[in-house]
């Protein structure tokens, strides 16, 4: 299923297209908008929501990665701006506190995009923080509790 | 097996000989992975010229584990009949101060938190609280206790574990429609990966599968500090398939530990949480094996791709064995089965039993670890009894 994904995904990339990761910090006024709605239908962008923390009238974080045709992400932004949302783009969603792993690797089957992943030599885990799409499955596979999710922006 | 036992009659060693040779700084020491590739080039008859001594080892998860402690008495003294530690309910069903962590315990409140945990941090030096309660008595009159307790304050702590050291165990995976968060870790669903747990070619009861020179009172590595094989594990069993290798294709024999927990190493003795399932511990555990003979030396030369495991379905209450697979391809970190590539775990760190393997090495190469012959042997046959359900 994934390869399937993949394969699709590298094939729109191939004329203009853009892929952002970011969270998207609304005004307590926005909560209630139907704002991805809004991206999708009028601006032909994808959304994949990776985290969501909104709670009706306070203010909410959305964790997504928007994708589409340049000029359409453009217009999405300026679209999200003028509704006061906050854009940071997000520099690293999971936090891997490496230094005490013990390089069991549970977690790297788990790992479908490959961010986690055994070294064959040395037996190591390895982490390459730009493969993460932050599914999070990592969190309850890691017997240490070694990974958390972090909201942290640029 | 099938070739039957190769034994030459002018290459035999006894334990006494290799000792003096461990003494002398003589002996030639290999870990399990490094005799594993000499083999690929040398008979056993020269692996045993020229190997003396053949360290394994293993760092996995192991729940039959814990540790008893003597917390000293209070003045005036209790009777300990229920207590606590750092909140973790600890057995207090032996003597008025002698407790036992056992490590899945858990915190009431907080399930990622339990025996395993306290263990670690009285390991590592850490305090502890205490909370007792005992209904007294004309020689114990203290009804109630809260205090702190460390490393440097408690009589003993003596870790005893009923079972470690698994000589094999099936591989995992979970054909169901959701995901499974198991002690094998979380099975995703559809047979999205497959999880095993093993040292293979490192790990100590693959390399003497017949349990010739592992037995009561072998000294071992346990923690970090030296430690000794006290009885077989439980659910120890010998009536297991063995392929032509001689390697049981799975659970089968197990051992029963116990060593100074006081001088054990936090590197090596590590608390874990399996999601929805509950607390364990990773338990460092090596054993250094004597090449007395070419048939060790046979044993001692097995390879990943010589030993192989069942695969089990976890989402099938009744666990039904769906094929077999070796460990070479499993730690290749993907597999091809049914026709579907699926994604591989480890629930031991090889990493850290070769960091093991490899400090028993320079212990025996330096002769300050002498290897032990059992005080007595492991039974020839055992089979294991299931719990009868009777109303």
């Amino acid at each position: 299923m994934t390869g399937n994904r993949k394969g699709k995904e590298q094939k729109r990339f191939t004329m203009q297209q853009t892929r952002k990761r970011m969270v998207l910090r609304f005004p307590a006024e926005t909560v209630n908008e139907p704002i991805t709605y809004t991206l999708i239908r009028n601006y032909d962008v994808m959304i994949n929501i990776l985290n969501a923390d909104i709670t009706h009238g306070k203010e909410g974080n959305l964790l997504i990665e928007i994708s589409g045709e340049k000029e359409n992400v453009s217009a999405a932004m300026v679209y999200l701006e003028k509704k006061q949302v906050d854009i940071s783009p997000v520099v690293k969603t999971i936090l891997f506190n490496e230094h005490a792993c013990i390089h069991c690797g549970a977690c790297s089957s788990v790992c479908f995009p490959g961010a986690l992943e055994m070294d064959p030599g040395s037996r190591q885990l390895q982490f390459t923080p730009e493969k993460c799409v932050a599914c999070e499955l990592c969190i309850r596979a890691c017997p240490l509790q070694l990974f958390e999710l972090n909201f942290g922006v640029n | 097996m099938s070739e039957g036992p190769i034994i030459c009659q002018d290459m035999q060693k006894s334990y006494q000989e290799i000792n003096e040779k461990i003494k002398a700084g003589e002996a030639v020491v290999l870990t399990a992975e490094e005799v594993s590739r000499m083999g690929k080039e040398l008979s056993p008859a020269e692996i045993a010229k020229k190997v003396d001594v053949v360290t394994t080892a293993t760092f996995g998860p192991m729940c039959s584990s814990g540790m008893f402690i003597n917390v000293g008495h209070p003045s005036p003294p209790i009777r300990m009949e229920k207590a606590t530690l750092n909140g973790v309910p600890v057995f207090t069903g032996i003597a008025a101060v002698d407790l036992y962590i056992g490590a899945t315990e858990s915190h009431p409140e907080n399930p990622a938190y339990g025996g395993a945990h306290v263990i670690e941090e009285l390991i590592s030096g850490k305090d502890v609280e205490l909370v007792a309660h005992a209904k007294g008595t004309d020689c114990y009159p203290r009804k109630d206790i809260r205090t702190t307790i460390n490393r440097e304050r408690l009589n003993e702590m003596v870790m005893f574990n009923p079972r470690n050291a698994y000589q094999n165990y099936p591989a995992a995976v979970n054909s169901s429609g959701r995901i499974k968060y198991t002690y094998m870790g979380s099975l995703l669903p559809r047979m999205g990966n497959i999880n095993y747990s093993t040292s293979g070619e490192l790990s100590p009861l693959l390399n003497d599968p017949g349990m010739r020179t592992i037995g009561i009172g072998t000294r071992i590595f346990l923690g970090g500090t030296t430690g000794y094989v006290s009885w077989y594990g439980t659910q120890f069993r010998t009536d297991v398939e063995v392929n032509e290798f001689g390697i049981p294709v799975s659970n089968a024999a197990t051992l029963a530990v116990i060593g100074d927990a006081r001088k054990m190493d936090p590197s090596f003795i590590r608390a874990a949480y399996y999601e929805r399932y509950g607390v364990s511990i990773f338990i460092g555990i090596g054993i250094p094996i004597p090449v007395l003979d070419e048939e060790m030396a046979l044993r001692v030369m097995i390879r990943n791709d010589q030993i192989n495991t069942r695969i089990v379905d976890y989402g099938d209450p009744d666990k039904p064995e769906l094929g077999r697979i070796t460990y070479e391809s499993l730690m290749s970190g993907e597999i091809e089965f049914n026709g579907k590539r699926i994604r591989t775990s480890s629930l031991s760190s090889i990493f850290k039993a070769r960091e093991i393997a490899s400090i028993l090495k320079k212990e025996v190469a330096s002769g300050r670890f002498l290897i032990s012959e059992p005080v007595e042997m492991f039974p020839r046959e055992k089979s294991l009894n299931s719990l009868e359900v009777r109303e």
